[in-house]
């Protein structure tokens, strides 16, 4: 059991980077809907397999609702439908990117991204800000809880419902002490980070093993013939 | 081994010096302790040591700080990171990683420690503070004082030669200030040299060689531990300064003469989390005026009673009754405001007056005014309260209970990390609360506080409500087993 947290079960978060790059081309100069389709497919079974379940069933749902919304729309003609096709197609390039890198945040470890970014040799003072940033994103969801608590209890509705009578007002209230929170928790992550010498230029090692596996290889072939597929 | 010589420091932005002159020599092996007020320099003095001043925090510095006779200020980071080791005041924000294990190596990978060698100092490390039970957890299911051990472990990992700590005990219930005191005399007999800037001074009596007492950014007087307890009480409390010993804490608020007619009702009250059961019918009656202390251990589910006070909590079963009548979650909401731990969750607008305003429709001026006035916030009405200290804070969310004529108010943690001037303070405000008829819930691990201002206090237990009693001198000594005051370090 203790042997396993050591090694990791996720892929190597170089991998997970090149997959993003793919992804975006992909979803760039896909050909056509079913195309798009495909490549989140694709990616949801990636996130199954990643373990993030919930996440990539959820996100497969929403994704096949706009499919067929979309679907229904190219048959009916009028004005409204170019204005809503501009704006769905819009979603279509960018939504197989979203999951992807929701995929990622959630299922890459800190150490495991500094000591990838290291071994890319990508400079410290790109590494360190990141590396704050994904550990900070899953504080987000924390704090907004707090901050949806303290709404209710002004009478102010964090819900869609009460954003939607008074939209600046509510966007404020959320705002604010978000900010606030991020500015501090930001200063107190890198304070601990750098006092235990995250800036040490020496090669880092780490306790998780890193490396690629026939797994990394495997499914960047996977999207890479995805991607080639654009071209035929 | 390290010295400080004639150091002053304006932070920038700043008007006045936050240290002034400040001469300070710390022998190999030295277990240093650092007091005073809020804001009177102890921090500072602790950043200037890690190296964070002036390499992060910037500012005007004159003087100098040597380690070993070498200028600290030419010593980068990194270097400094290998020989100091620093444990901070809040937990939730000094990991990076989601499993205890590579939390603890943290510190060791980045000095590119060998694979061999960072699997050996986990396990040592682990053995050494006795962490096996937590060891292949993941951080966020632990609880704060589990977190603030980690955060000591990956320090302790990295073997410094002088550890420095900045409020570490300022989230902790008195079970896990125990254990880090253990920590700490684990430190002592290696011969480390050990710096710690603290509040709660209880714990630390028995490890410290030498009490600085700062004030207003200089060294008052360096005290031993037997100096400083033989001072008169009144003295120390007007140095600002904690109790020394918790044993000899007075019950200073008794049951109030007159008990009025209860008002707020609990019947078998349960609460869930993810189909946990967290609290299990919980039963209590309690009328205005009141101030009742909320005890348990870390994680027992006080705030998630706190919470179901306020409405805030969805899953439940059971009856709260106000007035005799039912209450719904809503109603509750309309009725209850929380206080919450970090305030600043709760602060939205630009400006305190306008704080007090937000929401309502037709404010009431007068009144408004006359709330601010009662807490001693008139002056800053203009201010933004995100600029206002901790303090400040925490008496612009009573105005706006006040204002939002809310009755029943709950505090989360209330005191963590403030001296003794601030707890009074709050105490204070707690009885002016108490004496306009609110109904007040604190939940606390502070006994100095609790003995200052509590009427009652209900504990949970293993999801359950075990006790609830009145504080008076019969009733004192169940209290302090309940608080588990009187560890080994009291003895």
């Amino acid at each position: 059991m203790k042997k396993d947290l050591k090694q990791s079960y996720g892929l190597d978060p170089r991998t997970k980077i090149c997959l993003l790059f793919l992804c975006v081309f992909a979803a760039l100069v896909a050909p056509s809907l079913k195309y798009e389709f495909c490549l989140v497919v694709m990616i949801c079974l990636l996130g199954i397999y990643q373990r993030v379940t919930r996440y990539a069933l959820i996100s497969f749902l929403i994704y096949f609702l706009i499919y067929k919304t979309t679907a229904i729309l190219v048959q009916i003609n009028g004005n409204f439908q170019v204005a809503l096709i501009a704006f769905l197609g819009l979603i279509h390039k960018v939504y197989p990117c979203g999951i992807l890198s929701g995929i990622m945040i959630s299922t890459t470890r800190v150490t495991e991204f500094i000591t990838a970014m290291y071994k890319l040799h990508i400079p410290q003072k790109v590494v360190i800000p990141l590396a704050v940033m994904l550990r900070y994103l899953p504080t987000i969801k924390e704090d907004m809880g707090y901050i949806k608590d303290a709404m209710y209890l002004r009478d102010v509705s964090p819900s869609f419902l009460g954003f939607f009578k008074n939209p600046l007002f509510t966007a404020e209230c959320i705002y604010v002490p978000l900010m606030m929170r991020a500015l501090q928790t930001a200063n107190e992550l890198t304070v601990a980070s750098i006092t235990r010498g995250i800036e040490n230029p020496v090669k880092r090692t780490s306790y998780i093993q890193l490396g690629f596996h026939i797994r990394d290889i495997f499914i960047v072939i996977c999207f890479i013939v995805l991607t080639c597929l654009c071209f035929i | 081994m390290l010295t400080i010589e004639n150091l002053s420091f304006r932070y920038k932005g700043r008007e006045a010096n936050n240290l002034k002159n400040i001469n300070l020599d710390i022998q190999e092996g030295e277990f240093v302790l650092l007091c005073g007020r809020s804001g009177c320099g102890k921090t500072t003095i602790i950043r200037f040591i890690n190296g964070l001043i002036p390499q992060f925090y910037k500012g005007k510095v004159e003087g100098k700080v040597l380690l070993d006779k070498q200028d600290i200020f030419e010593i980068p980071m990194y270097e400094l990171s290998k020989r100091i080791g620093s444990v901070f005041q809040n937990p939730r924000t000094q990991f990076f990683n989601v499993d205890v294990d590579s939390e603890i190596a943290f510190g060791i990978e980045n000095q590119g420690l060998p694979r061999k060698q960072l699997e050996q100092r986990v396990q040592t490390t682990i053995n050494d503070l006795q962490l096996e039970k937590l060891s292949g957890m993941n951080l966020h299911d632990l609880s704060g004082g589990e977190k603030q051990k980690i955060a000591f472990a990956s320090t302790y990992a990295m073997d410094s030669e002088i550890y420095l700590l900045d409020e570490p005990s300022s989230n902790l219930d008195n079970e896990s200030i125990e254990s880090l005191h253990d920590y700490l005399q684990i430190l002592k007999n290696k011969k480390k040299t050990v710096i710690i800037a603290e509040h709660r001074l209880h714990y630390l009596l028995d490890l410290a060689d030498k009490i600085v007492y700062i004030e207003d950014g200089t060294i008052q007087n360096i005290y031993t531990s037997e100096l400083l307890t033989a001072l008169p009480l009144l003295q120390r409390e007007k140095m600002g300064l904690r109790a020394l010993d918790l044993q000899t804490i007075k019950i200073k608020n008794q049951k109030p003469a007159q008990q009025n007619d209860p008002v707020l009702a609990i019947e078998s009250l349960s609460l869930f989390y993810k189909k946990h059961c967290i609290l299990k019918d919980i039963s209590f009656k309690a009328s205005y005026g009141e101030i009742i202390g909320i005890v348990g251990c870390n994680g027992v589910g006080k705030s998630t009673f706190s919470k179901a006070l306020c409405g805030l909590h969805k899953k439940s079963s059971g009856k709260i009754f106000y007035h005799g009548e039912k209450m719904t979650r809503q109603q509750c909401m309309k009725i209850s405001y929380l206080v919450m731990q970090d305030v600043n969750y709760e602060l939205f607008a630009e400006s305190v007056y306008q704080e007090c305003c937000l929401g309502i429709k037709n404010p009431n001026k007068k009144m408004i005014e006359e709330t601010l006035t009662l807490l001693d916030l008139m002056q800053y009405k203009d201010v933004h309260p995100h600029i206002l200290s901790g303090g400040q804070k925490q008496r612009v969310a009573v105005a706006v209970s006040m204002i939002c004529q809310k009755e029943l108010l709950i505090f989360d943690e209330p005191t963590s990390g403030l001296d003794y001037d601030s707890m009074i303070q709050v105490s204070h405000l707690f009885k002016k609360l108490s004496s306009l008829n609110k109904l007040i819930f604190v939940v606390s691990h502070d006994y100095e506080f609790l003995c200052q201002c509590c009427h009652r206090i209900i504990h949970f237990d293993d999801s359950q409500l075990v006790h609830d009693f009145f504080i008076d001198n019969h009733s004192k000594e169940l209290f302090k087993k309940i608080l588990k005051i009187g560890g080994s370090y009291n003895e």
